[in-house]
């Protein structure tokens, strides 16, 4: 539990020295939430067992658990890095309304802690409790610019469809207690017999998550959030978010009902194709670049999802790599979107042309990024996507690897769409090339370097399948 | 690192050094490109003699092998826990294609000497295309040969649309776009091979040993074939292939016509017919009808074009035909062949795309009626378009011929399988499409480069410069080498090309006993 007492710890510190320090030094405030994230990760990495349990069994440490926190402090740490130019001001076109650095840290570091809790939870309240620690800043974040109109709404429409989402967990929850009396989740796995109580439990709980996960028809909120929170929190939402969904999904699919996985599989097979070609079909018309990516992001979960039929095995190893390829590569696009728009101010696709002869490197990155979301090799985002699709047609599910893979290239095409402003498209007479800091620069490069590597190398891979390939649920 | 992994290696080493070259050196990045594509020509030139070394004699052991073998293989495990491996290789079928490809990209650079326009990034893209090609011709494993496949196809995106000239995002967008749905059915295919073996692999050589049952063939060889069967410009999905190849600028023109589509006649038979022999056998002469309208209506439509490059495009969809003509067939002449037109008509069709670039350089204008007497000015130009336009209409003495020859040949022998009077019949009828040709290149040709000079800007043109010339002539010469003597290359293939009949012949007969 040392690297969740790390960020909490880290995420009071963030609130107290906040109350002490003057306007002027509360620029140390980004640091020292980055250093309370590094210092989380090290503890990850280097002093936490990968195996064990605590509190009586309610707490527990495995592969799975592990990689998911790893990845959820991989967004948080990338998250703080985005935000800190856009939070001291370091920008091109000064938006008002952005402020109170301390809390926004502290609230961020909340929601992570929340969501490392997910992984590990091992009893029914504690799961929902953790959900919510998770859930409950991002609203707040997501309403961060008080003086603006849409992030305003953006808050409201996140915490009116996310409280309707909880409520459904919560019931679905409740009716599995109903059925068992326990609210473990090893002895749960074993009280549960099929009847229809429990497909009703479970459509309630997959509706829940399905509202995190972004799964159609649970998708309507994510275009007017992702485009009214802060570019940074859009960034979390879309990875962090994401993932914590499918931690508490894992819990809930293959912890509790391992056994009725396979029954749900052609559920879970047209979700997928819904998903992934509505996401896809809408994401075409978009103008706005951040709704442009909450549509992308609809059908990244779309392939997600086609994980699910199949057995852990093999579907726990590529779904948690495909989460990391997506945790980078969208991120990638992200800090180049938010090294935009702090220079700018602008949102729209179509601001974005000529961009290759301004600034030729972040137009690269973008570019590089943009393809990996759209599976292009030898990008990361192939060998994900890839993975899945295996999954898929060992099912026998070949028509929906059909649709995906037609899906991929729909998406392409949008995907193209801004290729084609950067490159193809000329830049205005008087456009320069924009500045980039220090911070933004070190991040986009290292997150393209992640995308491009974690398609070509196979360790990471490969150690996701030998720890977590033998997992017991 | 082993010499086939050079031939990855080469162009994609060329592109990291012209992406550290300032941009404002643009003359010093084409030589880099001219260089690293030099060298790569005398690897492969190294490589092909060490193969025709290695394969001496070994045609007889294959005459009942059912494995294709594999020559300076190498192999690395990859994903291992999914059975992916770095398994690269070379047999004839793919040494044809590697010097193909490797004598259009040099002629290709050379023909883009007087590119100025973002020289850096044009070379840079069209090196990481030819990386993925070469990639494609010499990997054994599916999940690589994928990889680089689509490797290949995106750079064309940019390399038209920031390069090309009329409606070129349009037509790059529906050629990307296309290929890549393409690519989207091989890649249902493959997963279904890979899963269906029961193997945990990839690996060529180890799904070739497994027997698939009859309608799992059924369904799987129809996926793969019209899957490459697109970039292969099979009737209908070739429609993006004249707007493709007529909006790219000159050397992407030469690279996709001349390499990028010889991908989809590769893989189907590589692929498609080596894997699934029985669902070739079942859907042979459904491919075969497909072909042939390829041929007849590629050179129908070739008749009516005034613009160079869509007539040239044309001409390229019935010559494509060709190749899936003869792979249809499902005999020795045929995919004999299939392979033999694959090189001629690379070279055919790079020689004709990069004269038209020249011409159209001199004279602005690709319109067939608006250019004439140009042979005065330019002698060069106009007899290597002679030669490229006679091989495309079948002379003997040039390479056009021979593939040609082989493929009427190998429709008139028919096979156990099919209908052999349709068969012939489809011969016949695809036989005629060269008085077709002729009737087109002949009378473009004559419009173009004879009667008085039309317009009195033309008097000024000039002749082809040094590299234009050694672009050119490198590829008139290939046309005259492998049509003088095709010996030498039809030794080269047949023994890659024994097993794949092998395993027709086996489960043909099999299908036959049932």
């Amino acid at each position: 539990m040392l690297p969740e007492i790390i960020v909490i710890t880290c995420a009071v510190v963030v609130l107290l020295l906040d109350m002490f320090f003057d306007e002027k030094k509360r620029i140390m405030l980004g640091p020292v939430a980055l250093i309370g994230l590094t210092a989380a990760f090290a503890a990850l990495t280097c002093f936490t067992p990968k195996n064990g349990t605590i509190l009586g069994g309610r707490f527990a440490m495995d592969a799975v658990a592990w990689w998911f926190k790893l990845l959820f402090i991989i967004s948080g740490l990338v998250t703080v890095l985005l935000s800190i130019d856009l939070l001291d001001g370091r920008v091109g076109v000064r938006v008002r309304g952005i402020g109170s650095r301390g809390e926004y840290y502290s609230v961020l570091l909340f929601t992570i802690s929340g969501m490392m809790y997910i992984a590990s939870s091992r009893d029914l309240i504690t799961l929902y409790v953790s959900l919510e620690l998770a859930t409950i800043p991002l609203f707040v974040l997501a309403a961060w610019r008080r003086d603006d109109a849409q992030s305003g709404e953006a808050g409201l429409k996140y915490v009116l469809i996310g409280a309707m989402a909880s409520a459904f967990i919560l019931y679905g929850l409740g009716i599995i207690y109903g059925l068992t009396g326990t609210t473990d989740l090893n002895l749960l796995k074993q009280a549960l017999k099929p009847s229809l109580a429990l497909w009703l439990a479970t459509a309630m709980i997959v509706a829940g998550v399905g509202f995190k996960l972004t799964v159609v028809p649970f998708h309507m909120w994510a275009a007017d959030v992702y485009q009214g929170a802060p570019t940074p929190v859009t960034a979390y939402l879309s990875v962090a978010s994401k993932c914590a969904g499918l931690a508490f999904i894992f819990q809930v699919l293959f912890r509790i009902l391992g056994a009725f996985v396979a029954d749900g599989a052609m559920i879970a097979a047209i979700f997928a194709a819904a998903t992934m070609t509505l996401g896809n079909v809408v994401a075409i018309v978009q103008q706005n670049i951040k709704r442009f990516m909450a549509f992308s992001a609809v059908s990244q979960a779309g392939y997600l999802i086609m994980g699910f039929l199949g057995n852990w095995d093999l579907a726990v190893p590529a779904m948690l790599y495909y989460m990391l390829i997506y945790v980078t590569t969208n991120l990638a696009v992200f800090a180049c979107i938010i090294w935009y728009t702090n220079e700018t101010g602008k949102e729209q696709i179509s601001d974005y042309r000529g961009l290759s002869k301004t600034n030729p490197l972040i137009a690269l990155s973008m570019m590089l990024a943009l393809f990996s979301l759209a599976g292009i090799p030898p990008l990361s985002g192939f060998v994900g996507k890839f993975f899945l699709f295996s999954i898929a047609s060992k099912a026998g599910f070949h028509w929906l690897v059909g649709v995906a893979a037609v899906n991929s290239t729909i998406s392409l095409y949008y995907y193209l769409r801004i290729v084609r402003q950067m490159y193809i498209e000329t830049a205005d007479e008087n456009a320069g090339r924009l500045p980039v800091s220090g911070v933004l620069a070190s991040t986009i490069a290292t997150l393209n370097l992640a995308v491009v590597f974690l398609g070509i190398i196979p360790v990471f891979y490969e150690s996701i399948y030998a720890q977590t390939g033998s997992w017991h649920w | 690192m082993g010499l086939v992994s050079w031939l990855i290696a080469i162009p994609f080493l060329t592109m990291l050094v012209i992406l550290a070259v300032p941009a404002r050196n643009w003359r010093i990045i084409r030589w880099i490109a001219a260089a690293g594509c030099g060298s790569h020509l005398i690897l492969t030139s190294a490589v092909t003699y060490l193969y025709c070394r290695a394969m001496t004699g070994d045609s007889v052991n294959m005459q009942t092998s059912l494995l294709t073998k594999l020559y300076l293989v190498e192999k690395v495990p990859w994903f291992e826990s999914l059975g992916i491996q770095y398994f690269v290789g070379i047999d004839g079928i793919s040494m044809a294609m590697v010097i193909l490809t490797s004598i259009v990209i040099f002629a290709g650079v050379l023909a883009s000497w007087y590119v100025d326009t973002r020289t850096k990034e044009f070379f840079a893209l069209l090196l990481i295309l030819v990386t993925g090609v070469f990639g494609v011709f010499v990997s054994f494993d599916l999940f690589l040969f994928l990889m680089f496949y689509e490797l290949a196809v995106l750079p064309m995106y940019l390399l038209i649309g920031v390069w090309g000239t009329g409606p070129k995002e349009y037509s790059a967008m529906k050629l990307t776009l296309m290929l890549l749905i393409g690519s989207a059915f091989v890649l249902v295919g493959f997963l279904a091979l890979y899963h269906a073996s029961g193997l945990r692999t990839f690996d060529l050589q180890q799904l070739a040993q497994v027997h698939f049952t009859t309608d799992f063939q059924k369904w799987v060889f129809p996926m793969i074939f019209v899957g490459f069967g697109v970039i292969g410009a099979l009737y209908p999905l070739h429609t993006w292939s004249p707007d493709g190849h007529s909006s790219a600028p000159t050397a992407v023109s030469m690279l996709h016509a001349g390499v990028l589509m010889k991908l989809g006649g590769y893989g189907a038979l590589r692929i498609a017919v080596y894997l699934l022999p029985e669902g070739a056998i079942a859907w042979g002469l459904f491919f075969m009808v497909l072909a042939t309208i390829n041929i007849i209506y590629g050179a129908f439509v070739a008749v009516m074009q005034k613009d160079l490059k869509y007539f040239t495009a044309y001409s390229s969809v019935s010559h494509c035909g060709f190749v899936l003509f003869g792979v249809a067939t499902l005999n020795m002449m045929g995919l004999k062949g299939a392979v033999i037109q694959m090189f001629s008509h690379g070279i055919m069709t790079a020689l004709f795309f990069a004269l038209i670039g020249m011409v159209y350089s001199r004279t602005h204008t690709r319109m067939i009626d608006q250019m004439g007497g140009l042979a005065k000015k330019m002698p060069w130009l106009a007899t290597t378009f002679y030669i490229a336009g006679l091989a495309s209409l079948g002379l003997p003495g040039l390479s056009g011929f021979v593939a040609e020859t082989h493929v009427f040949l190998g429709g008139f022998f028919g096979n156990m399988w099919a209908n052999t009077g349709v068969m012939k019949a489809l011969a016949i009828i695809a036989t005629m499409s060269i008085v077709v040709t002729a009737v087109y290149v002949l009378r473009a040709l004559a419009r173009v480069f004879y009667g008085p000079i039309t317009n009195h800007d033309f008097e000024k043109l000039t002749d082809a410069t040094l590299p234009e010339r050694i672009s050119t002539g490198l590829l008139a010469a290939v046309l005259f080498a492998v049509g003088l003597s095709p010996f030498l290359f039809v030794n080269m293939i047949e023994s890659s090309l024994l097993p794949i009949l092998n395993r027709l012949y086996q489960s043909g007969a099999a299908a036959l006993t049932h």
